[in-house]
């Protein structure tokens, strides 16, 4: 139990710390992981998409290599059953769809809160807020819906 | 007077992001789930659940990774985009929207992100960790996004 408490602790100081350079780094760049399939369907531009591609790229590659250095342990690649699936498409799609209306994915609307922007501090709140209202009552809903 | 502003480009920040969110599942026990290093959905609910439950007594649902202690992403990043603005003179209030439109839209977000399983960044992130679901997820982000972008430019056309 002691062990796990200190991975914890050492997982919650350093999702502040990377928080914060990525907070930094997000404000002075205006990182959105939305805008750049957004801006490059409206207008051709490639800034924020070519960020995108830079995320996805830079994991891809640090998964094995650091996979390897710190003794791999891969990630169960387990099959899902159909139901699964098309929750989760179902859940991209309306993340995908309602993040482009909120003119940001949800990381850049923590950044624009903290910028002074109210709406988005607003936004903050509803999605803190939504965190609550999923396990209270979309889960159980979804739970009791569905086979 | 402030400093000269600090740039940063896009790239450089997602290549940052997409470096740290795999060494902080991978070297900082942000973990179990796998690809759980950075989300901005996963993170901002174990924050709010673990906190409801251990003042409010309730049982929400938080990731392994923070069941004795939340992952602090969202409180990180707010921290982080404020310094940027302050430093380089870019904190203005400011209400370009309505905001109970954008609470609405903060709360949809998160019930989709977590029915999906992540945000918009650890669906890319399950992606590049060849996570099959992850992909059908990003895929329906994807076409989300151009959904939405589509609908956009028909209502501003209209």
């Amino acid at each position: 139990m002691a062990a796990v408490e200190g991975d914890q602790v050492t997982a919650a100081v350093a999702t502040l710390v990377i928080g914060v350079v990525l907070g930094y780094l997000g404000q002075r760049s205006r990182m959105c992981f939305i805008g750049g399939i957004r801006d490059f369907i409206l207008v051709r531009d490639t800034y924020l998409l070519k960020g995108l591609i830079a995320f996805g790229l830079a994991a891809w590659l640090a998964f094995p290599v650091i996979g390897f250095v710190a003794g791999g342990r891969p990630g169960a690649v387990g099959a899902s059953d159909a139901l699964t699936v098309a929750l989760t498409v179902a859940g991209g799609l309306g993340v995908g769809f309602f993040s482009t209306l909120a003119n940001g994915c949800p990381f850049r609307q923590h950044v624009l809160a903290a910028q002074g922007v109210r709406s988005s501090m607003a936004y903050v709140a509803g999605f803190l807020a939504g965190a609550a209202i999923f396990h209270a009552w979309t889960a159980p809903l979804l739970a009791r819906m569905l086979p | 007077m402030i400093a000269r502003a600090v740039r940063i480009s896009a790239i450089q920040m997602g290549f940052v992001a997409g470096l740290l969110a795999v060494v902080a599942g991978a070297l900082f026990e942000v973990r179990p789930p796998d690809a759980y290093g950075l989300c901005m959905a996963c993170h901002g609910r174990d924050l709010v659940n673990w906190t409801l439950n251990h003042l409010a007594g309730t049982h929400l649902t938080v990731a392994p990774a923070s069941l004795v202690f939340p992952v602090l992403t969202t409180i990180g990043v707010s921290f982080g985009a404020l310094l940027g603005a302050s430093s380089s003179g870019e904190f203005h209030w400011s209400t370009p929207e309505s905001s109970w439109r954008t609470f609405a839209y903060g709360a949809l977000v998160m019930n989709f992100a977590l029915l999906a399983g992540g945000c918009a960044i650890r669906l890319l992130l399950r992606t590049s960790a060849g996570e099959r679901l992850g992909m059908f997820g990003f895929a329906g982000l994807v076409a989300g996004v151009t959904a939405g972008t589509l609908w956009l430019r028909w209502r501003a056309t209209r």
